[in-house]
């Protein structure tokens, strides 16, 4: 069969979530947010019209996978052919070390093993025998160790390699891949033996892009190696608890960096002085770094600064009014400091702002007024602070907000009337027990939600009617135990839903599940802490994009799960019990 | 079924399958052949020769465009697929985008 389709290659795009308003919010017993999908290979999610079947080529796909064995080489097919069954082997976990043998020679491009089972040095002399072509590998938490990454040499096109979270590469295993120069992005985070010295094998990596050694705790003086790498677009050293202000010193000549993030290091406002000659830098992570407002004065020469983290900074409300020298910026982050309302009042020129992060500062409704002429805002945090409905009004002519947090304040079912006219909201979070059913029958008019949290709230069965107009809707959180069956008769036909959780809903029976079992779009389902058995798994044959599961609690055992998985539910990867 | 509502696909070895077009038209390149202007000879005759392709492939081809058609109007089937011509089968697929 004739030449190879030249598809376009999926680009791996690890994005930290920098754009995501994320609160600090993660101690909900049985909540959705464990599933913090760091899914590193792409998520291949089954778009399908609806009533229209698999196509052929995944039905060969799966045809292959099931008869995985009797493979003995892939190599006189398409490179794209081959790729595709190479992805849907890891993404429903059937490959092994003996199947892997077929992909010998393939000249696959792009190997995305991250988190996979069992990888170990055994599985690098097949990834390697992709030569040339390799362009992107994915091994992060592998058990591969320095040994193993000599087999790379033969890979001289690499691009693109991930080597988070391997405990068992050390400084020796740097020099193997010294010579990779056409690597233009490498990823080694959390590993505890790499020093200084193990980063001068960086300093021949010379097309590098994108750097990130988060979570590296011996790297305090190595960055003196990659001060030549002036095409370093990118660099991430989050919690390197080692870092300095001297270290910041070999930054300073890096005038290509668009982003960088030292969250969690000891970088003082002196150390943010080196960094004044980016002129391209937009994205500046600093979070929880012993900063003061005064740094702002070096910030406010970076004419490109778009993007700002300084949560968890412990800035008082001393020396903000340098915020307004900040026009340029779009994303904020003051969450988790110690500032007041009258901080507020600087912000009020920053018209450009987008996104804005107040989560658990001393704010309350007073502060909101300086914010009402921020037109351009699409997302605001506001979660656990003194916002209450009063404060709500100041809101109501945002007319661009897409994404509203209120989640653990003072705002109650009356004040949610005043946001019956953001039609642009999509994402809102009412995660707050004193919000119940009335407040939701204020919100009807928001058919544009796609993400409605609402975790700890009231709501009961009545309540649920309102969300048939929600026929957007993405994700939908409601673990406020108040829901029974018949409550979920209103959800069943919310055809968009990829997330769904009801935990806590101990009255949920089988019955929800069999109304559930229309949802094909879900991704994610929790319904732990309910009344739900082994016997009602049946119904979730037809779920097939189910990639998470919770039935935590529930009278069903990890074996039931797996027997699903394994006759259904082939994408299913994680699920608890386990 | 009426000469218009039919396509005649021809395997590498000549053997020919007359379906209905309906059932081509699962196939992503064979709708481009029949309906883009102007273009293939193809669209003229309602024939379609594919010199790589054989004639067991490309029956199996055939049957699951009606098992697509079934599908998609609520019968479904499971469709089965012979071990050995699974390869071959994925590669006729690739390049009919179907």
């Amino acid at each position: 069969m004739g030449g190879a389709c030249s598809r376009k290659r999926d680009q791996l795009e690890n994005e930290d979530g920098l754009h995501r308003g994320v609160s600090g919010r993660y101690c909900k017993s049985g909540s959705s947010k464990w599933l913090a999908t760091t899914f590193s290979r792409p998520v291949v999610e089954i778009q399908r019209e609806k009533g229209k079947g698999p196509s052929l080529m995944e039905l060969c796909t799966y045809k292959i996978r099931e008869d995985i064995n009797n493979y003995g080489s892939f190599s006189m097919l398409p490179r794209d052919l081959s790729q595709q069954i190479f992805n849907e082997l890891v993404n429903s976990q059937c490959l092994t070390e003996v199947s892997l043998e077929a992909f010998r020679d393939c000249a696959l491009q792009d190997l995305y093993l991250g988190d996979y089972p069992g990888v170990n040095n055994n599985w690098m002399d097949v990834i390697s025998s992709q030569g040339s072509s390799l362009l992107s590998l994915d091994l992060s938490s592998s058990d591969v160790t320095d040994s193993g990454l000599i087999y790379l040499k033969d890979c001289d096109h690499l691009q693109a390699l991930n080597l988070n979270y391997c405990d068992q590469i050390s400084n020796r295993g740097l020099q193997h891949i010294s010579g990779l120069s056409n690597l233009t992005s490498l990823s080694f985070r959390r590993n505890n033996v790499i020093t200084a010295q193990g980063m001068s094998a960086f300093s021949g990596l010379v097309n590098l892009s994108k750097l990130d050694l988060e979570k590296c705790p011996g790297i305090h003086g190595g960055l003196v190696h990659i001060k030549g790498l002036t095409k370093l677009e990118s660099l991430n050293i989050k919690w390197c608890n080692s870092i300095t202000d001297v270290d910041m010193k070999s930054l300073s000549g890096l005038t290509n960096l668009k982003s960088l993030q030292i969250s969690c290091s000891k970088v003082t406002d002196f150390g943010i002085t080196y960094l004044k000659g980016l002129q391209k830098l937009s994205i500046l992570n600093l979070e929880g770094c012993p900063i003061t407002a005064s740094c702002l004065d070096s910030l406010s020469v970076l004419a490109s600064l778009s993007y700002l983290n300084l949560s968890r900074c412990n800035f008082s409300d001393d020396g903000c009014e340098k915020f307004s020298k900040l026009g340029n910026l779009k994303v904020l982050n003051l969450g988790f400091n110690d500032i007041s309302d009258s901080s507020l009042i600087h912000l009020k020129g920053l018209t450009n702002l987008e996104s804005l992060n107040l989560d658990s500062c001393r704010i309350g409704d007073d502060g909101l007024v300086h914010l009402s002429d921020l037109q351009r805002l699409k997302c605001l945090e506001l979660s656990d602070t003194e916002v209450g409905s009063n404060g709500l009004r100041h809101l109501s002519g945002l007319v661009n907000l897409e994404s509203l947090n209120l989640s653990f304040t003072g705002v109650t079912d009356g004040g949610l009337r005043k946001l019956s006219g953001l039609s642009s909201l999509k994402s809102l979070n009412l995660d707050a027990r004193q919000i119940t059913d009335a407040g939701l029958s204020a919100l009807t008019s928001l058919t544009g939600l796609t993400h409605l949290d609402l975790f700890g709230a009231r709501i009961t069965d009545a309540g649920t009617n309102y969300l048939r107009n929600f026929k957007n809707l993405r994700s939908l959180e409601i673990c406020g135990g108040g829901l029974t069956d018949t409550g979920v008769k209103n959800i069943k036909d919310l055809s968009s839903l990829s997330l769904l959780n009801l935990s806590q809903n101990c009255n949920l029976t089988d019955k929800a599940l069999e109304m559930i079992s229309g949802l094909t779009g879900l991704v994610s389902l929790n319904v732990s802490n309910s009344r739900i058995t082994s016997a009602g798994l049946r119904h979730l044959k037809p779920l097939k994009n189910l990639r998470s599961l919770n039935m935590e609690s529930c009278k069903v055992t990890a074996n039931d799960i797996k027997k699903l998985q394994s006759s259904h539910l082939h994408h299913l990867v994680n699920f608890r019990p386990e | 079924m009426k000469k218009e509502d039919t396509v005649k696909l021809i395997s590498a070895e000549g053997m020919e399958f007359v379906i209905d077009k309906e059932a081509a038209m699962v196939s992503q390149t064979i709708r481009n052949m029949l309906t883009s202007p102007g273009g293939f000879a193809e669209a003229e005759h309602g024939e379609v020769t594919f010199p790589e392709i054989s004639a067991v492939i490309l029956e199996k081809i055939c049957q699951y465009f009606y098992w697509s058609l079934q599908y998609a109007r609520g019968k479904e089937t499971e469709f089965h697929i012979e071990p050995e011509l699974t390869l071959e089968l994925m590669m006729a697929a690739n390049y009919l985008h179907t």
